[in-house]
């Protein structure tokens, strides 16, 4: 029963008999059952129904297929990639640093106290990232566009968006745009999760309007005792990972570094005589966009353009660990490097390493007995034992060495000084960036004296010192040595010169090769010399490397660039010698003359002639013996030889230098024997073999590439994959020539050794370089703040010289304003930042640039104006004011350079007026419109116009047809008809406008950086600052137009007329009568209908006004009630608001409050 | 960057290049003793010309002179190009001196250019305008300048010392130029060559064609010398004849040989050039030029050594890719070109003989110069 019970309790189980799951079963079901599907889709449903949309509809898709398309960029960008820029943006107090540093801890576990400057890491085998965290002003914000591969913007989800994002965003968008992906912080202030949600929701889909459908937003939920949580940050850091950086055309073909770190090597006895001195400066970072060569010049964000003094390639800092074939990488490879921030081991100079070791950490080993000689000891042991006890052998302090030293000038060195140095090397400086500024690093290259005489009390002591190579070393003369040190002082001198010029031609050609060449041994090539005799047995780790330096055979590059000089002038010696023994007496140009055409290579007034003939030595070419050295040259000749002469070059070796070497001279002499005809018929290197391998490797990088565009083009929702198979058209031949082309270039690079691949190449991106730049205002180091990005940027040719420049131009959708002509704007321009003063035009029909007073509200206009001149297609921004604490959006306007010129043709409309003071028929003398008669020469045949349109032209001067002392500037004109007195004439024409040559470079960097920049005013800010009121031309006003009615005289008919006119149109003259006429006094007497008829219209008539008043007083009634209501209610409101804008004004002042105690 | 910063230069040595690597990469010069200890001080009359011609094709650049010519400054403007352009060439040099600096010029110009040149065509010195025609433009094209609107037409043949020629030379402006590797010789398959005479007999052309054919004749069966005998108006003032040879090989290398004979040209001071002074008769001159052609293919390389400064410059004009070419020895004129290229531009080249032929192979990364002036559209 209970059972039965429970049973009929249950519900029996129901099949679905709905949804997609049994879609499916049933359509299985059907199949088993061989039921045909009868249905079918309605076959008209998809055809052709309109020719012409189907035609349209493939376009289209056709369209969009090309718009996804992009030309593809050559990559020139050969080895290891510098570090990925991650630039953290955001509004103040939205955590930007905390990211950071989370994000650091969770890489390389390891705190940043604060953060100041770039910070390198590495993050995995192949990849490496520098966080830069960007300032709160704008000029910060603009320099970190600049350089950033990938933009992190915190927003604050509390708050919402503000203005700094979309700044950031615009400025970002028009120096090219790199990835970009939004954070948002400080969610955990939402208390309601449903809020939350709609916010994030709100949020997302604004972000994604500003950028694009689908742009990463991400979310930290909220802080974990003071850190974001790990989980987030690690799913932040992957993001981060795997986001794919696409070459900007502006940064690769600039390169640019973003330095980590600034030292001011200015000789500190400089600084000390006058604290205001420009200083010289070295720069560190990594090179970026493309490769670097010698001569370039730079433009440092925020101080001005300068020549590079020095560039040295530095080993990496913070280096890619070994590509040794495993997972992950290894604890000690999670490397760190941030100078500016305090923090890394390493800290590398021109000339040594800083290693930072814990106090505890080190453990000095015991030195050997006797301390006083260590370079005679170590024989047999290890050298680089014994430079480091040499190192240990310091037994007296820096300062008390610094007292006893001797300090030799050339070369003699006692062991105390360079003891002294390597102990400064090893001590003075691990304790970071700040303390080295008053260390003794001097500028390489530049070598000077000074000679100080001092008093001190053992006796009367000369002090020299002295810069060079990079060091400051100072002689001290001690009187008694002073004698014999006197006695051959001239000889000295003369072997110092000697030693100056060796030391400087070494130095010179370490110059040219930027000394960097051998980034390994290049830090002992200066110290080597010296060092010999002191360290004796531990000088000889270097020899190698000495012996490396000297010996290079001259190589036809030598004889081409390097020794040009010597050759040439033994050249020109040897002529001079043959010329003087014939005649001695010459005029003094005649040498040059009589040598000839071509031979004087070096010679400075050679003639330009690119021919260099010389057919006194020609074979005789008719002779068949003569002719079969050259058959195989030929189609009639051996082809298969032929086919081996091109071949040979290939695997040419470049042993062969000297040999040319000689080649080179035969030439010179004008004669040829060409002995070395060893055909290297054995070559192991196939041309086509080595052809077919390059295309394999192409092809595979093709791949690759053609891979990561994929996974790149599937964010935007686009499908390409079919495409891709159905056209491997123009696109892929183009990759794959690219391709080609790269590998063909590194194959060709990969041939060179170092020194030279860097002089042919300049140096490669992603080499750690040490810039040193001479003659920086003192400013750029007295206010220099890590926590603003310095950018140093290349400047390319033709790029440092200044012209006007012609842009498209639209003003910011969301600055208020339009735009002034002539109102001074700061644009952000290549690297650059200046104020100029913009002209804006507008291009009419007929090509012409007309000017407007203002840039048009919606529209696009060209802007003219003076600066630096920039490569067409490059995109700038504009501000008016840069202040960091203006409400508004800050951003005036965005614009792309069109193109540049020496001048500008932009027009204005003149309206020249005048008036007539003479005229004869059709010729009026009109005076007024111009000036002088000069300029009446000038317009000579132009057009002009009277109000009423009478159109005539300008004829001539009109001063010889009237009296004689007729002023000047009365032009005679001819018109189409008689034109009045009382008319004006006009003469509409067009003036060129000239733009103003001001351009003001922004030298932010040269002032504190919470300072504003000023430049140039506005008229605006002028005008309120004096109080001086808008100008205002009555003209220009509009007034009441007063016209007096027009009173016209009665017409008068002449009698002469009148008589001729028929009778009907004849004035028919009646005299006034006194009395009104019969028919005006006749009395009406209306019969009774009549009357009757009369009285009904005129009730009907009395009856609807009084109608109408009432209706209108009804009217007037309601209204009234209407207003009364509308009155109180208005009282209310007015109320209320009131209440609503005094609560919002208090918030925001409370916030504002806020804002300022944070900043303070 | 108030103030320009010149870069300062020394002697007439290498006139043309200078002034064409400042332009290309706007850089300002100055020059300084430029012939300051000769007879004649100052500059040339065919440098002043030159100097007129970068006046006409650009815009807005400063050339002063000092009272002696001895000092210029020279301030580069844009180079605009443009239609219907005229230059009368000074008659100290022939055409050849003006073309190889305007073509490269003309290249990197605002508009394509096209320019009317008048005055001595062909001269011993330089360049023959037919050698120019029809071997210098095809190496332009190997570093893709578009073969359409790259064109010398000659107009009227003039010779020195009166001149009166007239050329029409057309130059399409480029983006940039490709870079070239160009190491390939390839066989001569054909050699063509043009004679002219102009107020003399024809005579002199069948006797040059003649004896240069001969030259050729154990070489190569394909050998064609068109004749070109201009009178009246464009046969231009002074009388003359001459002959430009141009093998072709079959990997499109063009190398030439030329030269033109004429009076002897008043030199500056007055004296008439001495070595010019007798004149050889036309079939040695015929033997002579086809013998130096033969000359330039024992040397080897891509280009014959008249063209080798072009070739090196527009190696290093190309965009940031490796060129490769091969040249035979190398001549004091490319020397010259090397340097100034390094001075100018900082671009290096690096060497590598190859012993086996003689030749020598030269590798460099272009510049990377674009041609900034051209209007985006």
């Amino acid at each position: 029963m209970a059972a039965d019970d429970l049973m009929s309790s249950q519900k029996s189980h129901r099949t679905r008999k709905s949804g997609p799951t049994m879609r499916k079963k049933s359509e299985i079901d059907k199949k088993k059952r061989g039921v045909a599907d009868n249905k079918q889709p309605n076959p008209r449903a998809f055809s052709v129904r309109s020719v012409v949309k189907a035609k349209r509809l493939k376009i289209r898709a056709v369209e969009k297929e090309q718009r996804r398309i992009h030309l593809p960029t050559a990559d020139r960008t050969y080895g290891e990639p510098p570090p990925f820029v991650v630039v953290v943006q955001g509004p103040p107090g939205v955590g930007k640093s905390l990211v950071i540093k989370s994000l650091v801890k969770h890489f390389t576990h390891q705190n940043v106290p604060e953060v100041r400057g770039p910070i390198t890491i590495v993050q995995g085998k192949k990849k490496r990232i520098q966080f830069v965290e960007c300032p709160n002003d704008i000029n910060g914000m603009i320099d970190c566009a600049k350089v950033a591969d990938l933009a992190i913007l915190l927003i604050d989800g509390s708050y919402g968006f503000e203005m700094e994002t979309f700044e950031f965003l615009n400025i970002m968008q028009v120096h090219g745009f790199p990835k970009v992906m939004g954070v948002l912080t400080h969610l955990d202030k939402f208390k309601d999760v449903k809020k939350l949600r709609k916010t994030k929701q709100r949020l997302k889909h604004r972000f994604w309007t500003e950028i694009y459908n689908g742009a990463k937003l991400f979310y930290l939920s909220g802080l974990i005792h003071g850190k974001y949580s790990q989980r987030e940050v690690l799913n932040l850091s992957r993001f981060i990972s795997v986001i794919k950086f696409h070459p900007l055309s502006w940064r690769t073909s600039h390169p640019y570094v973003l330095a980590d770190r600034l030292e001011d090597v200015t000789p500190p006895e400089k600084i000390q005589m006058d604290k205001k001195c420009d200083r010289n400066i070295t720069l560190y970072g990594y090179l970026r966009g493309c490769n670097l060569k010698k001569g370039m010049k730079v433009h440092i964000a925020g101080v001005g353009d300068y020549s590079l003094a020095g560039v040295t390639a530095f080993p990496d800092p913070c280096p890619l660990p070994s590509a040794a074939k495993k997972k992950g990488l290894r604890d000690r490879e999670k490397l760190f490097y941030a100078p500016m921030s305090g923090i890394g081991d390493l800290l590398y100079d021109k000339d040594a390493v800083y290693i930072n070791i814990n106090d505890h950490l080190v453990q000095y080993s015991k030195t050997d007995e006797v301390n006083g000689e260590p370079a005679n000891k170590g024989r047999g042991k290890d050298v680089g034992e014994d430079l480091v006890k040499s190192l240990q052998n310091t037994k007296y302090s820096v300062d008390e060495k610094l007292e006893k030293t001797f300090i030799n000038l050339f070369g003699k060195k006692t062991s105390a000084s360079s003891e002294r140095k390597l102990e400064e090397d090893a001590q003075s400086s691990p304790e970071g960036s700040d303390t080295e500024s008053s260390e003794e690093f001097q500028s390489g290259d530049e070598v000077d004296d000074h000679e100080m005489d001092v008093d001190s009390n053992d006796g009367k002591i000369k002090e020299k010192t002295e810069l060079r190579g990079g060091r400051l070393r100072r002689k001290a003369i001690f009187k008694d040595e002073d004698s014999d040190e006197d006695g051959d002082d001239d000889n000295d001198d003369e072997e110092a010169e000697d030693a100056e010029s060796d030391g400087n031609e070494d130095e010179d050609e370490d110059g040219e090769d930027e000394s960097v060449s051998d980034s390994q041994d290049s830090d002992e090539d200066d110290v080597e010399e010296s060092e010999d005799k002191v360290l004796g047995n531990i000088s000889k780790w270097k020899e190698p490397l000495k012996e490396k330096g000297r010996k290079k055979n001259p190589n036809l590059m030598q004889i081409v660039y390097g020794a040009s000089a010597s050759s040439a002038t033994a050249l020109i010696n040897e002529n001079n010698e043959i010329s003087d023994d014939e005649d001695f007496f010459k005029p003094k140009g005649e040498h040059s003359k009589n040598l000839g055409g071509g031979l004087d290579a070096g010679h400075v007034n050679s003639e330009d002639c690119s021919k260099f003939v010389n057919y006194g030595n020609l074979k005789n070419w008719k002779e068949k013996e003569v002719c079969e050295d050259i058959r195989d040259r030929f189609t009639t000749g051996d082809w298969s030889k032929a086919a081996l002469r091109n071949k040979n070059s290939v695997a040419g070796d470049e042993g062969e230098d000297d040999e040319l070497y000689g080649d080179f001279e035969d030439l010179e002499t004008g004669e040829k024997h060409n002995d070395h005809e060893n055909m290297e018929s054995g070559t192991n290197e196939d041309v086509e073999a080595a052809e077919r391998r390059l295309k394999k490797l192409a092809l595979r990088a093709n791949d690759k590439s053609e891979l990561e565009d994929d996974d790149n083009d599937n964010g935007d929702g686009i499908n390409p994959r079919n495409s891709e198979a159905k056209e491997p058209g123009f696109v892929d031949k183009l990759k794959e020539e690219l391709e080609i082309r790269k590998q063909m270039n590194l194959l060709e690079l990969n041939d060179l050794d170092e020194d030279t691949r860097i002089d042919i190449e300049g140096y490669r991106t992603g080499t750690y370089l040490r810039l040193e730049i001479h003659n920086v205002p003192y400013e750029m180091v007295d206010f220099f703040d890590p926590c603003h990005p310095v950018l140093i940027g290349g400047i390319g040719f033709g790029e440092d010289s200044a012209g006007y420049m012609q842009a498209r131009l639209k003003k910011h959708r969301w600055h208020k304003k339009v735009l002034k002509t002539r109102d001074p704007i700061i644009v952000s321009i290549g690297w650059r930042r200046y104020q100029t003063i913009p002209v804006y035009a507008i291009e009419d029909r007929n090509g012409r640039h007309r000017m407007l007073k203002y840039t048009p509200e919606h529209m696009h206009c060209l802007a003219m104006f003076w600066g630096p001149l920039v490569p067409p297609n490059t995109g700038f921004v504009a501000f008016q004011n840069l202040s960091t604490n203006q409400t508004g959006f800050r951003i005036t306007a965005t614009s792309v350079v069109l193109e540049y010129n020496h001048q500008t043709h932009i027009a204005k409309k003149i309206k020249l007026v005048g008036h007539p003071c003479k005229i004869k028929k059709n010729t009026a003398f009109i005076k007024d419109m111009f000036t002088s008669d000069l300029e009446i020469a000038r317009f000579e045949g132009s057009s002009v116009r009277t109000v009423s349109g009478i159109r005539g032209q300008v004829k001539k001067a009109g001063k010889n047809m009237l009296d004689n002392n007729a002023q000047e500037g009365i032009a005679r004109c001819t018109f189409e008809d008689q034109i009045k007195m009382s008319d004006i004439v006009f003469l509409r024409a067009w003036t060129p406008v000239e733009v103003p040559q001001f351009y003001n470079p922004l030298t932010t960097a040269l002032q504190p950086r919470d300072k504003t920049w000023t430049g140039m005013k506005t008229f605006r800010e002028l005008r309120s600052e004096h109080n001086i009121p808008i100008p205002v031309n009555k003209d220009s006003l509009y007034k009441p137009i007063e016209r007096k009615t027009k009173k016209f005289n009665p017409l008068v008919i002449p009698k002469k007329l009148q008589a001729e006119l028929p009778f009907a149109s004849k004035p028919k003259n009646k005299p006034a009568r006194k009395r009104p006429d019969l028919d005006a006094r006749r009395a009406v007497v209306m019969e009774p209908e009549e009357r009757k008829a009369h009285a009904i219209v005129q009730h009907y008539k009395l009856m609807s006004k009084v109608k109408i008043n009432k209706k209108k007083a009804k009217e007037q009634e309601k209204r009234k009630a209407y207003e009364a209501e509308k009155a109180k209610k208005e009282v209310i409101s007015k109320k209320r608001n009131r209440e609503e804008r005094r609560e919002r004004y208090r918030t925001e002042d409370k916030q504002k409050k806020k804002m300022r105690r944070g900043q303070d | 960057m108030g103030k320009t910063t010149y870069k300062r230069l020394k002697g007439s040595q290498s006139f043309r290049q200078r002034l064409l690597l400042a332009t290309l990469s706007s850089t300002p010069i100055i020059i300084d003793e430029i012939r300051a200890d000769d007879m004649i001080p100052g500059l040339l009359r065919h440098e002043m010309s030159l100097l007129r011609l970068f006046e006409t094709v650009s815009d807005d650049c400063v050339v002063e002179v000092n009272e002696t010519g001895t000092r210029l400054k020279y301030k580069p403007g844009i180079v605009m190009g443009g239609k219907n352009l005229v230059h009368s060439c000074a008659l100290t040099r022939s055409m050849g001196y003006y073309l190889e600096p305007l073509l490269v010029l003309g290249l990197f110009g605002k508009k394509p250019l096209s320019i009317r040149l008048k005055g001595v065509t062909d001269d011993p010195k330089d360049l023959s305008v037919d050698t120019v025609r029809n071997a210098t433009l095809h190496i332009l094209k190997r570093f893709g300048v578009p073969s359409e609107g790259l064109d010398l037409k000659i107009e009227a043949r003039g010779v020195a010392p009166e001149g009166g020629g007239e050329v029409l030379l057309t130059v399409p402006n480029v983006q940039s130029l490709t870079a070239v590797q160009w190491v390939e010789e390839g066989m001569v398959k054909k050699i063509r060559g043009w004679t002219f005479s102009a107020r003399v007999s024809s005579d002199f052309e069948h006797s040059m064609r003649f004896a240069a054919r001969g030259v050729f004749n154990n070489l190569l069966p394909d050998v064609h010398i068109f004749n070109d005998h201009k009178s009246g108006p464009h046969a231009g003032k002074s009388p003359g004849y001459g002959i430009s040879l141009v093998a072709e090989t079959t990997a499109g290398c063009y190398i030439s040989a030329d030269t033109a004979v004429s009076c002897g040209r008043a030199d500056e001071t007055g004296e008439i050039d001495v070595e010019r002074q007798e004149r050889k008769p036309a079939e040695d001159t015929g033997v002579e030029i086809a013998s130096w052609l033969l000359q330039e293919i024992e040397k080897g390389g891509v280009v014959d050594s008249t063209h080798q400064g072009l070739l090196f410059i527009l190696c290093a004009l190309c965009q940031q890719d490796v060129s490769k070419v091969r040249v035979g020895t190398l001549s004091p004129y490319g020397v010259e070109t090397l340097r100034n290229l390094k001075e100018f531009l900082g671009v290096t080249f690096s060497f590598r003989p190859d012993p086996s032929t003689g030749t020598v192979i030269l590798t460099c990364v272009g510049s990377g110069l674009i041609n900034l002036s051209r209007k985006l559209s």
